[in-house]
This record gives structure tokens, C-alpha cells and sequence, in this order.
């Protein structure tokens, strides 16, 4: 019995260690940076890397299946009034659009004075989605898209039946053409813009659920509401039929998330996305969209352009990854089952670089926020909180974390899937060198200086 | 139910033509011991003797195979730490 516990005990303070290690790295690293690093960037990225690489020999080591399905099986059930946190947060949803709408109209056109602006930006897209993957998604109660369209659903005669494929595919589209309007719009700082976009949202939603039913389009189609499941799949608290239930975290990215090949490119996407939103920010993304403007390309195609192209050399890497992990094992798994079933481990890696990308921006502008939620029509003038240098430096760290969690999860459901304990192993190799190489590109991103991106 | 490999295949290399069904489920393998694994883990209870013996071979074969990748990971591991080491020792120089 002590020998079964030893490995598993060995390897989690081992994990442990080389976290700690880690993150001790990042801190100090990411606080020098601005100035000059302590050590070269390759040398910086390499441990990073090589952290990732470690982890994975390190899981390794948790050969005992038991063990690694009770961690993912753990759970503790939540005693939660459902009916009254949904419709307090259907409530709440609408108000705080209606809010943004009449913020967003008739509100102050400083940016960040006018509380449609920071009630999207960092209310929902940094705050919501932080608390989303480290809490519970709770989007599906509050998205007030889904509780504004719901009259329209009794009209309708009802939910139209989606080819589900079909349906992730239209999503990831819709996902990359938001990541898209994003970046290049200038929604962040237009406020009438905004509200008018927010208003157009609602409008494609009403559109949706007349042509498919509202349940099909905020279950298959939205890519909003998929991205927020998605998101929420990584958190420790869950939705389960009769109440909310406690989770060890990610520890449900081992389950069946995702279902269809267009479900792994909407994975995908989640990561490109979150990936292109950093990357177009950095000097060397400048000094290459410079070249290419000066070259004639307009920067209206460079930047779909560069969207679309990272997508589909993201989505080709992971493809092969899987095709690897087929002949590695080796198993007769379809290579199409074996991409479904790791997929959801790259959540956590977009989590934590999405953790990386806005806890700065959401703790700075925290102050903000509050006066704008207080006060939506005349908001005081927007104040940053001053941090402290280490907290940038979470930012490397939660890119790290976000990979050993990808890791344990991709060694918990190789475990789940395949019968062999070395063949579950074998399996990882592939996958292990792509979240290296995805690490390293990512912290190398979150190192950069950040900047505006140029021609827009 | 007609076959039984109570020898069972030692690696997970598939070799040539090595290939195998699981009788129970359909399900087929690239080589015997994974099918054997297999077998032991899902339709443990549908077993015979027989059966049961491939699985604890093939179990144990899998375990001497891991404890060969655990010494050799285990080197990695300390190539990887020790190179590092020296790289941080020599660049912060």
C-alpha cells in the first residue's frame, strides 16, 4: 500500500517542486523585463519548455489508474438555490445591458469614463471570463442575450435539429470573426460604437433562434455562449442536475467535452485567439505588419489574413499531434476520437494565457470599474490601481500553470482512453512537444513589451 | 472465447502482422498484450482462467516494461536539470 502511494506522492512534489521553481523564475524574470532581463530570452524560454517537458516526464511517473481517476472523479456537491441564482442572474444580466446600452448611447465618449466600455471590457471580457475558468461559468444564467430572446422562442415553432459538426464549425467562424473585430475595430474605445455592436449581437441572437431554436442556437451555434461552456469546463465548480458540485480543477477537461472535429477546431480557435489578440501587440508583430504594408498588402487583409493563416497552422499542428499519438501508443483509435479526447486539455493552457493577458489590465482598472458600476451615466475620472511589479510576474506564472494542468489532463485521459498504462504514455509524446513548443511562443509573447498594434 | 494467450505478447511494438481482436467487444488491438490489457479492465467478470492469467502476464510485462521508461526518464530528468544548471552557471557569468 505505501509503495502504490509512494509514486503518485513522489510525483505530485515533484510537480510541485519544479512549480515552485518556476514561478520563482517567472517573478523575478518578468519584473526585470522593461529594463533588461537578468538572463537572454532564449534561455528564458528554453525553461520554460523545459519545465513543460519535465512535467510531463514527471506525470509519468502517476502510473497507478486508480489513483488518477479518483483525482478526476473527486467531487463534493454544493448546496445551491438554483431557481433564485438563475433568475438573480437573468436580472442582473438584463440591467447590466440595458445599462451598457444607455451608458453606451448618451454616457461620456472619454473611453474610460464611460461605463459601457469598462462594463465590456473589464467587467466581462477580463473579469467575467477570469471568474469563469477559476471559478464557474455562469454565463448561461446571466448572458442577457439568451434571457432576451427567450419570448422569441415561444413564437418559434421550436428547436431545429443541427448537424452538431456543422453547427462547432459556424462557432469557430463566429469565433475568429469576433477575435477579428476585436483586435482591428475600434470597439474599446468607441462607446456609441459598442452599444450599437451590443445591439447588433442581439439582433444576430434574435436572427439565430428564428432560424434554429433558441436551445440549438445558444447550445450549438452562439459562439459566445460555447466559448463561456468552454471556458467553464476548466473551472472547479460545476453544474450538475440538481445543484452545483466542487471539482478538483481542470479535472473535467478528462471527461467528453468535446464531441465533433468542428468542436476541436472551436478548441482551437479558443487558444489561436487568445494567442493572435498577444502576438499582434508585440514589436516583432509591428516590424513584420511594417514590411508587409510597405510591400502593398493593405493592413484590412494583413490582419484577417494573419488570423486566418495562424488558425489553420494551429489547428494542422494539433491534427498532427494526434495522427502522431496514434502511431506512437500505438492504438487503432481513431485519430479523429484521439483529437476530441485530448482537445480539452488546451482549454487550460487558454486559460492560463488568457490569466496572463488580463489579470493586469483587470486588477488596474478595477477602480474604474467600481465607479462606472456606481455612478453609469456621469462616472468619476477613470483611475488605475498602481501594482506592484510582481504581479506581472503571474502572468508568466499562469501561463506555466495552464500547461502543467494541460499536461495532468492529457495524461489523465490518455489513462481513461487506452488500455496500457506505457501505451497512455507514448501517446503523449506528440502532444507533449506541441505544448512545449506552444509555452515557449506564448511566453515569449507575454514577455514582450506590450504594445498598440500598428494601422489600426 | 476459443483463444486464449496465456503467453501473451511482451511488447507494444507491433510486429509483423501482430494484430488482435477482442472477442467480447470487437474491438481490435495493435497487439496482444494491449488486447489483453484491455480485456482485464473492461470485461474483467466475462473472463475465464485463462483470460485472467493473459491479463496478470500481460500486466506484469507492462510493469517491467514501465520500470525500463521510469529509470530512463529518470535520466532525462537529471540530464535536463544538470544541463540547466551549468547553462544558468555559465551565462549569469
Amino acid at each position: 500500500m505505501l509503495r502504490r502511494l509512494a509514486h503518485p506522492l513522489g510525483a505530485a512534489l515533484g510537480l510541485a517542486a519544479v512549480c515552485g521553481v518556476a514561478v520563482a523564475h517567472g517573478g523575478s524574470l518578468r519584473g526585470a523585463t522593461g529594463e533588461s532581463m537578468a538572463i537572454p530570452t532564449w534561455l528564458f524560454l528554453s525553461t520554460g519548455g523545459a519545465v513543460v517537458g519535465a512535467s510531463f516526464l514527471l506525470a509519468s511517473f502517476v502510473t497507478d489508474r486508480q489513483f488518477v481517476a479518483s483525482v478526476h472523479g473527486w467531487r463534493r456537491a454544493l448546496p445551491a438555490p438554483r431557481r433564485l441564482l438563475a433568475w438573480t442572474g437573468r436580472t442582473l444580466g438584463v440591467a447590466v445591458f440595458a445599462v451598457l446600452v444607455v451608458a453606451g448611447f448618451l454616457g461620456p465618449t472619454e473611453p474610460l469614463r464611460n461605463a459601457a466600455i469598462v462594463l465590456v471590457w473589464v467587467a466581462w471580457w477580463a473579469g467575467l471570463v477570469m471568474a469563469t475558468y477559476l471559478v464557474g461559468n455562469a454565463w448561461p444564467a446571466l448572458d442577457p442575450f439568451r434571457t432576451l430572446t427567450r419570448p422569441l422562442a415561444w413564437v418559434t415553432d421550436g428547436a431545429r435539429d443541427l448537424d452538431a459538426d456543422r453547427a462547432a464549425w459556424a462557432s469557430t467562424a463566429f469565433l475568429l470573426a469576433l477575435v477579428w473585430v476585436e483586435v482591428v475595430s475600434p470597439l474599446a474605445d468607441a462607446p456609441r460604437l459598442l452599444a450599437a455592436a451590443a445591439l447588433g449581437y442581439l439582433a444576430l441572437a434574435a436572427v439565430g433562434v428564428l432560424a434554429v431554436g433558441h436551445e440549438t442556437w445558444f447550445g450549438e451555434v452562439d459562439p459566445v455562449a460555447r466559448l463561456f461552456r468552454a471556458y467553464g469546463a476548466v473551472a472547479p465548480v460545476e453544474r450538475t442536475g440538481d445543484g452545483l458540485a466542487l471539482r478538483v480543477p481542470a479535472a473535467r477537461l478528462t471527461e467528453r467535452v468535446v464531441h465533433t472535429r468542428g468542436g476541436v477546431a472551436f478548441v482551437v480557435a479558443v487558444l489561436w485567439g487568445t494567442t493572435y489578440d498577444g502576438l499582434v501587440g508585440t514589436p516583432a508583430w509591428a516590424t513584420v505588419a511594417r514590411a508587409f504594408v510597405n510591400a502593398g498588402v493593405p493592413p484590412a487583409i494583413l490582419y484577417p489574413a494573419a488570423l486566418l493563416l495562424g488558425f489553420f497552422a494551429f489547428h494542422r499542428l494539433y491534427w498532427w499531434a494526434a495522427r502522431t499519438a496514434r502511431e506512437t501508443a500505438p492504438t487503432y483509435t481513431d485519430a479523429a476520437r484521439l483529437a476530441m479526447r485530448f482537445a480539452p486539455s488546451l482549454l487550460a493552457i487558454a486559460a492560463g494565457y488568457h490569466l496572463a493577458h488580463y489579470l493586469v489590465y483587470f486588477l488596474g482598472l478595477s477602480p474604474t470599474l467600481v465607479g462606472a458600476v456606481l455612478s453609469p451615466l456621469d462616472p468619476p475620472t477613470a483611475m488605475r490601481l498602481v501594482l506592484p511589479a510582481w504581479v506581472s510576474g503571474l502572468g508568466v506564472a499562469a501561463v506555466l500553470v495552464g500547461h502543467l494542468l494541460a499536461i495532468w489532463v492529457a495524461h489523465g485521459t490518455a489513462f481513461d482512453e487506452l488500455p496500457g498504462r506505457l501505451q497512455a504514455i507514448r501517446s503523449q509524446y506528440a502532444l507533449t512537444a506541441v505544448m512545449v513548443f506552444y509555452t515557449m511562443s506564448s511566453m515569449w509573447i507575454v514577455s514582450q513589451p506590450a504594445g498598440s498594434p500598428p494601422f489600426l | 472465447m476459443t483463444e486464449a494467450h496465456d503467453t501473451g505478447a511482451v511488447t507494444d511494438d507491433p510486429g509483423d502482422l501482430a494484430d488482435a481482436t477482442c472477442e467480447h467487444c470487437g474491438e481490435r488491438f495493435p497487439t496482444e498484450r494491449l488486447r489483453d490489457l484491455h480485456r482485464g479492465l473492461e470485461h474483467y467478470r466475462d473472463l475465464d482462467d485463462r483470460e485472467r492469467a493473459a491479463y496478470e502476464t500481460a500486466y506484469e510485462s507492462e510493469t517491467d516494461d514501465l520500470r525500463s521508461f521510469r529509470l530512463r526518464a529518470l535520466a532525462v530528468l537529471v540530464v535536463l536539470y544538470f544541463g540547466f544548471l551549468m547553462t544558468y552557471a555559465v551565462v549569469t557569468l
